[in-house]
C-alpha cells in the first residue's frame, strides 16, 4: 500500500505553478459561484492545492494535518448546506416566478460583476507577487499568498451572508498560513491557527442554521 | 502543588461545561456563572503571589508560579493580576444582569469560555500566542453574540472578520521584530512592524475606518453579550497593546506615535459623537458612545506620559458602568418591546420599563462622561490635561459627550411620551411595570456602583495610578 508520502510523491509535479493556477480557479469559483455544492468543491480542491504548495515549505505530515483541518471544514459546510437547503426546500417548492427570466438575467449581471473583480484582484496579486516579494518564500507561493489573500478579502466585501464571509475568511486564512509556516513553523501555532480555522467555520455554520431555521432567507440584520 | 495560573484558565472552562448542561434552569446556571466570575475575581486579588495557599485535602496554590503549558510559559506578574481581576468582575456584573434581562442565554457559558481564553492571552508570552487565543474568542463570542430564535445579526460576524484581518500582523510584527533585534541596523524592519501594530490594533479597538463593528455588535441581537465584547474582550486587547508597548519600546518612542494615537483618536471621538446624535436606532447609539469612549481613551494614550496612560487604564476600570448599563436598559426594553429598538417604536415604554430606562440613561451619562456618574471621573481629568497644550481635542471631546447624551435626550423623550389614547394611559398611571423586583434590586446597585464611582473616584483612581506603574514605556 503506497504511503502518504508516495500518493504526494506522484503529485509533485502540481506543487508549483499549476497549485498557483489551481488556486487561481478554485478562487474564482467561490468568488462568482452562490451554488454551494460547487463551492464546498471549490473550498476542498483548495485545501488541497494548498497542501501541495505547503509540502515545499513545512514536513509533510504537518502539511497532512493542516489539510485534513481544512477537508474537514468543508465537511462542516457540506452538511450544513444540505441540511440547510433541506430546511428551505419546501419554501422554495412553490410556482416558478413569472420574473424567472429577469432574475436569471441579474444573477448573470451579478456573476459579470464578480469575474471582473476577481480578474483584477488576480492581476493586483500578480502586480504585487513582482513588485513585494514576501520574504522567506519562493515567488510562486507569494502569488499564490496574495492570490488568496485578495480572493478572500473580496469575499468578505461582496457579502454578508455567513457562508460567503466563512468561505472569505477561510481563504483569507489559507493565504496567510502558506506565508506564516515559513517564517514561525512552530507546531503550537500550527495547531492554534487550524483551530482558529476550524471556530471559523463553526461559527459561520451556526449563523446559517439559525439564519434558516428563523426563516430569513438570504436577509441579515 | 498547583500553579495558579493553570487554575485561571481551567476553572472558567470547565464551569463553561457545567453552566451549559444547566442552562435549562436560567436561575441556577446565571448564579453559577456570576459566583464563578466573581469567586475567581475575588481569588486574583486576594491569593499572594509568591507565598503557596493551603486548600481542601492539603493541596497548595501558589498564584504566581509559572507554568508550561503546551511548550509556552504561562505566569501571572502583578499587572496581569489587576487586569484579570477586571476581567473576571466585569463578567460577574455582566452575568448578573443578564440574569435578570436575557436568562438562558449562551453568554453564561460562552462567557465563561471566553474568560478562561483571555486570560490565557494575558498570561501566555511571547505575545503571538495571546493575538491566536484572541482570535479564537472572537470566533467562540459569534455563539455568544447571536439572540436565541432571532435572526442572525452582522455584529458577531463582523467582529469575527475584523479580529481575522489583524490576526496577520500582529503574527508577522513579532517575526520582524526578532529579525529588528538580530539586525539593528535595518530600520525598515521597524518601521513595517510599526504600522503593522497600527493597523492591526485600529482593527481590533475599531478606530475609524475601521470601526463599523462596533456598532453591529452593540445593536445586534444580543446587547449585552455585546456589552461583554466592548468592554471584556476589548479590555484585554487594550492590555494586549500596553504589553506590546512595554515589551517592544520602540514603539513608542516612534517620533509619529503621539500624533498618529491622538490622530486616531480624535476620528474615533468625531464620527461617534456626531452619529451617535443622528442615531433613531438604540443600538446603534450604544455602539457609537462606545467609539466615542475608546476614541477619548486613544487620545490620552497618544499625549505619551504618566497621567495620560493613568487615564487609559481609569477608562477601561469605569468603562463597564456606563457601557453595560446602557445595554442591560436595552435588552429590557428590547424585551418590553418584541425587539424592536427604533426611537418611534419605544414610545411611552419608559412607563413600562422603568428600571431599564434608568440603566439606559445612567449608562449613557457615565459613557457621555457627565458629572456624577463613573465615565466623568477619567473624561474631566483627560480634558484638564489636555486644555493647556491641545484645547480643540478638548471642544472635540466634550462636543462627542453632548453628541450622546442629545442622541438619549431624544429616546427618553419618546420613552416617557404619555400613550396617545387615554385607555392606554389608565393602564401605565397603575404603575404596571413589566420589570420584578428582583431587576429592580440588580439595577438599582449597578446604577448605585455607577454613582458611588463618580461621587468617590478615590476608591478606584488609585487601581489605575497603580496599574500604570507596571508599565515603565513612557518613562518612570
Amino acid at each position: 500500500m503506497p504511503t502518504l508520502g508516495d500518493l504526494l510523491a506522484r503529485v509533485s509535479f502540481l506543487a508549483a505553478m499549476p497549485a498557483v493556477a489551481g488556486l487561481f480557479v478554485t478562487g474564482g469559483v467561490l468568488v462568482i459561484s452562490r451554488d454551494w455544492r460547487l463551492n464546498v468543491t471549490a473550498l476542498t480542491a483548495q485545501y488541497f492545492f494548498v497542501v501541495l504548495l505547503l509540502t515545499r515549505l513545512i514536513r509533510l505530515e504537518v502539511a497532512a494535518v493542516k489539510g485534513v483541518v481544512g477537508w474537514m471544514i468543508c465537511m462542516v459546510f457540506y452538511l450544513t448546506e444540505r441540511r440547510a437547503s433541506a430546511l428551505e426546500r419546501p419554501t422554495n417548492a412553490g410556482d416558478v416566478a413569472p420574473s424567472q427570466r429577469w432574475r436569471r438575467w441579474i444573477v448573470s449581471a451579478r456573476a459579470s460583476f464578480y469575474l471582473l473583480a476577481g480578474l483584477l484582484i488576480s492581476v493586483a496579486a500578480y502586480t504585487a507577487a513582482l513588485r513585494l516579494p514576501l520574504p522567506e518564500v519562493p515567488t510562486d507561493i507569494t502569488l499564490a499568498c496574495y492570490l488568496l489573500a485578495g480572493f478572500g478579502l473580496l469575499l468578505i466585501g461582496l457579502s454578508e451572508a455567513p457562508m460567503q464571509v466563512g468561505f472569505g475568511l477561510l481563504t483569507f486564512l489559507s493565504g496567510f498560513d502558506l506565508f506564516y509556516v515559513a517564517l514561525e513553523p512552530s507546531l503550537a501555532v500550527a495547531g492554534l491557527l487550524g483551530a482558529v480555522s476550524f471556530l471559523i467555520a463553526l461559527a459561520t455554520a451556526y449563523l446559517r442554521v439559525t439564519q434558516v431555521v428563523v426563516g430569513s432567507g438570504e436577509e441579515i440584520l | 502543588m498547583i500553579s495558579g495560573a493553570l487554575l485561571l484558565l481551567i476553572v472558567p472552562l470547565a464551569m463553561a461545561g457545567v453552566v451549559y448542561i444547566l442552562l435549562r434552569w436560567a436561575s441556577l446556571s446565571a448564579l453559577l456563572a456570576v459566583g464563578t466570575a466573581l469567586a475567581l475575581g475575588v481569588a486574583v486579588i486576594l491569593l499572594p503571589l509568591d507565598q503557596p495557599v493551603h486548600f481542601w485535602g492539603g493541596r497548595e496554590i501558589t498564584l504566581g508560579e509559572a507554568v508550561t503549558f503546551f511548550g509556552r510559559e504561562l505566569v501571572v506578574e502583578q499587572v496581569d493580576r489587576w487586569a484579570m481581576a477586571f476581567l473576571f468582575l466585569t463578567s460577574a456584573g455582566i452575568f448578573s444582569l443578564a440574569w435578570r434581562f436575557v436568562p438562558h442565554s449562551l453568554l453564561f457559558p460562552m462567557g465563561l469560555g471566553l474568560l478562561s481564553l483571555l486570560s490565557g492571552a494575558l498570561l501566555i508570552r511571547p505575545l503571538i500566542y495571546a493575538a491566536l487565543l484572541i482570535e479564537i474568542a472572537a470566533a467562540l463570542s459569534v455563539f455568544a453574540l447571536q439572540a436565541e430564535g432571532q435572526v442572525p445579526t452582522r455584529g458577531g460576524l463582523r467582529y469575527l472578520t475584523f479580529t481575522t484581518l489583524a490576526l496577520p500582523g500582529l503574527l508577522v510584527t513579532h517575526w520582524l521584530l526578532d529579525r529588528y533585534a538580530l539586525m539593528p541596523d535595518e530600520t525598515g524592519l521597524l518601521d513595517m512592524a510599526a504600522a503593522l501594530l497600527a493597523i492591526s490594533f485600529a482593527l481590533l479597538l475599531g478606530v475609524v475606518p475601521f470601526h463599523t463593528w462596533v456598532p453591529a455588535v452593540a445593536g445586534g441581537g444580543m446587547p449585552l453579550g455585546g456589552s461583554f465584547v466592548l468592554t471584556v474582550a476589548n479590555g484585554t486587547v487594550w492590555f494586549l497593546l500596553l504589553d506590546f508597548l512595554q515589551t517592544y519600546p520602540g514603539f513608542s518612542s516612534h517620533p509619529r506615535f503621539g500624533s498618529a494615537v491622538i490622530g486616531m483618536g480624535l476620528a474615533m471621538v468625531l464620527l461617534g459623537g456626531g452619529l451617535a446624535l443622528a442615531q433613531r436606532r438604540l443600538g446603534p447609539l450604544l455602539g457609537y458612545a462606545a467609539l466615542v469612549d475608546n476614541g477619548a481613551a486613544l487620545i490620552a494614550l497618544g499625549t505619551k506620559g504618566r497621567l495620560g496612560l493613568t487615564l487609559v487604564l481609569l477608562s477601561l476600570l469605569v468603562r463597564p458602568f456606563g457601557l453595560v448599563l446602557m445595554a442591560a436598559g436595552l435588552s429590557g426594553l428590547r424585551a418590553c418591546n418584541g425587539g424592536a429598538d427604533r426611537f418611534d417604536a419605544l414610545r411611552g415604554l419608559g412607563w413600562k420599563a422603568p428600571w431599564s430606562t434608568a440603566a439606559l440613561v445612567f449608562g449613557a451619562l457615565s459613557v457621555a462622561g457627565l458629572p456624577v456618574s463613573a465615565g466623568f471621573v477619567w473624561r474631566w481629568s483627560l480634558c484638564r490635561a489636555l486644555s493647556p497644550s491641545s484645547p480643540g481635542s478638548v471642544v472635540l471631546i466634550l462636543l462627542a459627550g453632548a453628541g450622546v447624551i442629545v442622541g438619549i435626550w431624544r429616546v427618553l423623550l419618546v420613552l416617557l411620551a404619555r400613550p396617545r389614547l387615554p385607555k392606554d394611559r389608565s393602564v401605565l398611571s397603575k404603575g404596571d411595570s413589566t420589570e420584578g423586583w428582583l431587576t429592580a434590586v440588580v439595577v438599582a446597585m449597578a446604577i448605585l456602583g455607577c454613582i458611588g464611582v463618580g461621587l468617590f473616584p478615590q476608591t478606584i483612581a488609585p487601581l489605575a495610578v497603580g496599574l500604570a506603574e507596571a508599565y515603565t514605556f513612557f518613562g518612570p
